[in-house]
């Protein structure tokens, strides 16, 4: 079996600092603060900016959560989970978005011809369609690539080794997942959080972000079952051969059809 | 007009009757520059071993000729709609009128068109009926084209994803039929010997009256007496 890689993130430990989202956007070549064109806006959160888009491929999710007994304040690590069944590579139709090494999806931006489906398709609504003109449809799909340049030549991501609060880890996705549910026991045991899970380990064949959670996923937003769209198998692994099947045969069809009737249509009786 | 045989004195004289107006012929040819496109464009998202042509500055091309020629093609039932609204509604009252012989019709196309028997075809008005139900899935499928392209080209990232997603498989969907359809129009219009004159009245819009008489008697001679016709003829061929 080849090497999958993973990253731990302890949304326990996570102390919201945003380095990872700092960090993330200068190896990336991501804008931050542009005069004019992004700007941030006090919208009485601290959580900035208010979703991933284009330029933003990770960010701390602020949640406040009443559970009943007590109040937390949560911050989640948010960006691409890299599952093992990828919706998004799947249905991308120029192999800009692919499987690569380590179970990450890579993604070309060369090769991307902004159609979006990948932005359609991802059960996380994970990447951003970078939309230059909505009339001629010129776009770029954007998303967390997990540093591929970092990490196929033996780097950590930029956000694992900036994170000042050791919330944040990568390594073999087995050890992440075993160093995930000890941080669990640890959690549930001593720490009093009896609700705290590993998210990741399943969902979606396993995915690349093997989380400590101290309540329930849906609480994150995270969907606690999420399903790969069944449209998409329905589309690729059924609609479009039978279509070809069906272009094929209708070639056929007509080509056979046509040696017949020369043989049989007498032109001289044709009006 | 009048054709001279060639070296005799003898002519033969062709009368031609109009089906089709300038407009009509018109709008179908820039249907078919519009729609062949589209077809071959969308192919490239369709089907997975012409990824190259998909990918970056290629795809992107291939994006656009998609959505202007999309323009077009969803531009000429408007322009009909504005140009000729009463021959708009004519036609689609007559694709929409089925009698007992299309049922005839049916059961003797494959013996017709592909082994050249012809005496079994009953009367049809002036679409028969493998053209009014051809007719009647391109005006659906121009409507469910345009109805899951525009959301797909100024609605992504706005409306909800499984929307989008369903959007895409109808899209594929009417895609096979209405390309499976036109390939089959393309031969029977232009490839099969006993048709050549769809060709002739989509350039000149006539048709001769040897063809009419022949292919659509209910509009040559009227349903009453095309189907007195049909059952004498029926009667003498004993049955």
């Amino acid at each position: 079996m080849t090497e999958r890689l993973a990253m731990y993130i302890d949304t326990s430990k996570c102390m919201a600092c945003r380095g990872c989202q700092v960090a993330c956007k200068q190896w990336n070549d991501r804008q931050g603060y542009v005069p004019g064109v992004r700007e941030t806006h006090n919208v009485g959160t601290y959580e900035n900016p208010l979703k991933l888009d284009p330029q933003t491929w990770t960010r701390i999710k602020f949640i406040e959560y009443d559970d009943g007994e007590r109040f937390q304040w949560l911050f989640m690590k948010e960006g691409c989970m890299h599952c093992t069944n990828a919706a998004c590579a799947d249905v991308c139709p120029t192999g800009a978005l692919k499987y690569g090494p380590y179970g990450i999806i890579t993604f070309e931006r060369e090769l991307c011809n902004g159609c979006g489906y990948c932005s359609q398709f991802c059960p996380f609504h994970i990447p951003q369609l970078e939309v230059i003109n909505r009339l001629t449809g010129e776009a770029k799909s954007s998303k967390c690539v997990f540093c591929q340049d970092r990490t196929t030549n033996g780097l950590k991501p930029a956000c694992v080794k900036t994170c000042p609060a050791g919330a944040l880890d990568w390594g073999d996705r087995d050890e992440m997942i075993a160093k995930a549910e000890a941080r669990v026991e640890v959690l549930k045991n001593e720490r009093g959080f009896p609700k705290a899970n590993v998210y990741g380990k399943t969902q979606l064949g396993g995915l690349g972000r093997i989380y400590v959670l101290t309540a329930p996923p849906e609480v994150y937003g995270l969907p606690a079952d999420p399903k790969y769209p069944a449209i998409s198998t329905l589309w690729q692994k059924i609609v479009q051969p039978v279509g070809q099947a069906v272009f094929g045969a209708t070639i056929l069809g007509l080509v056979a059809a046509f040696f017949v009737a020369r043989r049989n249509v007498h032109m001289e009786e044709v009006e | 007009m009048s054709v001279r045989l060639k070296g005799t004195d003898s002519a033969i004289m062709i009368r031609w009757i109009p089906k089709y107006t300038t407009v009509e012929r018109f709008l179908h040819w820039v249907h078919t520059a519009s729609f062949i496109p589209l077809a071959l464009t969308g192919f490239v998202l369709f089907a997975p071993w012409l990824e190259p042509l998909a990918q970056g500055a290629a795809g992107v091309t291939i994006r656009l000729i998609h959505r202007i020629a999309a323009v077009f093609f969803g531009g000429v039932p408007i322009i009909y709609a504005i140009l000729q609204p009463r021959r708009m509604v004519l036609n689609l009252k007559e694709f929409l009128t089925f009698s007992q012989y299309d049922l005839l019709w049916l059961k003797g196309a494959f013996p017709y068109y592909v082994l050249g028997r012809h005496e079994e075809m009953p009367p049809q008005p002036r679409f028969n009926t493998g053209e009014r139900l051809t007719a009647i899935v391109l005006v659906l499928g121009t409507l469910i084209f345009g109805l899951t392209g525009l959301p797909m080209w100024f609605l992504k990232g706005v409306m909800p994803v499984w929307l989008f997603q369903l959007a895409v498989i109808i899209h594929d969907l009417m895609f096979i039929i209405t390309f499976a359809m036109f390939m089959v129009h393309f031969y029977l219009a232009v490839v099969h010997p006993m048709m050549w004159q769809s060709l002739v009245s989509m350039r000149y819009g006539v048709v001769s009256e040897s063809y009419a008489r022949a292919h659509h008697a209910m509009w040559y001679y009227g349903e009453k007496r095309a189907k007195e016709m049909w059952e004498q003829h029926r009667r003498e061929a004993g049955h």
